[in-house]
């Protein structure tokens, strides 16, 4: 058990060494979630009603677009390199490192945009039943979005498909969105959203529990 | 340790509607040394990687210690070290890190000096030294690295020697008898005559024969 520990920290750690190296990977995708929020802004207008009632979508459908940019670099160095054949061929099963993989990416992307997030809406002064609810489906879709992430990237690996990437993914990540949306509009006008939260928790569950598998699989048949 | 056997029977790859080999067959049993030669674009790649089972055969098995290698891939793969075109080397790692982390992916629980691995491939004192900022045979002595920290008895290299140097072929070479002697086994595509004085080789040539 302590073997696979091991090995499973000594992936995340080489992942997040390898993030902070080449900063421009996670930084941009993070930066261009920044900038896109900021356009709304500038576009309404900084004090209009619409906007407050946007805001929260608004901050969700861009973590979408981000999540698609900064995903497209987490499997291509390994491949490039020989590094996901030497996974492969390890003796330890790729889902788990599969997974190291995934969590790391979601440290380095899914943390700093839930930050970003909570910055955004107190500066865009949003009620606070409205921050609590976004920051919960944030803290339980973002896992999710980079574990489907994985799945569509280890597919479409060597494809040079940026374009294509994003069609897979947007599609499988609308159930998030859907119920997450929900449970903040619920929250804004004050009604319980726990219905909501469960079936995050419920996709968040699906998702660790089948994403690491399937995205194994997919790199298995991308070496073949 | 107990007597292994890996067997190829009767394996046929075809790539673009192109047979590459028909019928091939390979034997190797504790010591074994086999050697696969033949002109660019023979399949000697494509053999390596059927033999480790990155890639589906068409047709033909392909056995360790009598069991097929789909129903056992834990236990092969553990008794299996592969070596590719690609290094497995991380760019944006230096060789120390490099070292970590092909060290844990192999499973060797005991601790190892790296700077004396380093030593032996000819890398002295560059632990610290970012990957990228070396030299392409800098990079495959790093890659091959790997091979000293392993437990693996069966070895499969591709085209071992691309990139070194006189000295670091030698290396190898001297690493992959020794490996051998101690009653492992290596399978190595390459097209370059091996130095290898007093020590049985087995020979598969793929390809036509002009």
């Amino acid at each position: 058990m302590s073997e696979y520990l091991n090995i499973f920290f000594v992936i995340l750690r080489r992942d997040l060494i390898l993030a902070f190296r080449n900063k421009g990977e996670f930084v941009n995708p993070l930066m261009f979630f920044v900038i896109v929020i900021v356009l709304f802004p500038l576009a309404f207008g900084s004090d209009s009603t619409l906007l407050k009632q946007l805001t929260s979508g608004i901050i969700w459908v861009t973590a979408l677009l981000a999540t698609c940019l900064s995903l497209e670099t987490i499997f291509r160095s390994d491949f490039e390199d020989g590094s996901i054949e030497q996974f492969t061929l390890s003796r330890y099963p790729l889902t788990l490192l599969v997974t190291a993989k995934i969590l790391a990416h979601w440290i380095t992307f899914g943390l700093p945009l839930i930050a970003i997030s909570l910055f955004t809406s107190v500066v865009l002064s949003l009620p606070n039943q409205t921050i609590i609810a976004l920051c919960i489906t944030l803290v339980l879709g973002t896992p999710v979005l980079s574990l489907i992430g994985a799945i569509t990237v280890a597919l479409t690996i060597g494809l040079r498909g940026g374009m294509l990437l994003s069609l897979l993914i947007l599609p499988l990540t609308m159930p998030v969105l859907i119920f997450s949306m929900l449970a903040i509009q619920n929250a804004t006008v004050g009604q319980p959203i726990s219905a909501e939260i469960y079936f995050l928790g419920g996709i968040l569950v699906l998702a660790i529990t089948l994403a690491p598998i399937t995205t194994a699989a997919a790199i298995r048949i991308r070496l073949s | 340790m107990s007597m292994s056997r890996f067997k190829v029977n009767n394996l046929e790859c075809i790539r673009r509607d192109n047979i590459l080999f028909q019928g091939l067959n390979i034997d190797l049993e504790d010591g074994g040394l086999l050697q696969v030669d033949g002109v660019n674009g023979s399949g000697k790649s494509s053999l390596l990687q059927m033999c480790c089972g990155l890639i589906q055969a068409s047709e033909g098995e392909i056995s360790w210690n009598g069991e097929d290698i789909v129903n056992c891939r834990y236990q092969f793969q553990s008794d299996i070290s592969y070596f590719g075109h690609s290094n497995g080397v991380k760019a944006g790692l230096t060789a120390r890190e490099n070292m970590t982390v092909m060290h844990a992916l192999a499973g060797t629980s005991s601790s190892i000096d790296y700077s004396s691995i380093l030593e032996r491939i000819g890398l002295t004192g560059m632990e610290d030294v970012l990957s990228s900022r070396m030299s392409a045979g800098q990079k495959r002595r790093l890659g091959l690295a790997r091979l000293f920290m392993s437990q693996a008895k069966l070895w499969l290299l591709d085209e071992p020697f691309n990139a070194l140097d006189k000295h670091g072929k030698a290396v190898i070479e001297r690493i992959i008898v020794q490996h051998c002697s101690a009653g492992g086994m290596a399978i190595f595509a390459t097209h370059q005559t091996m130095e290898i004085a007093g020590y049985p080789l087995q020979h598969i040539h793929l390809g036509n024969e002009e």
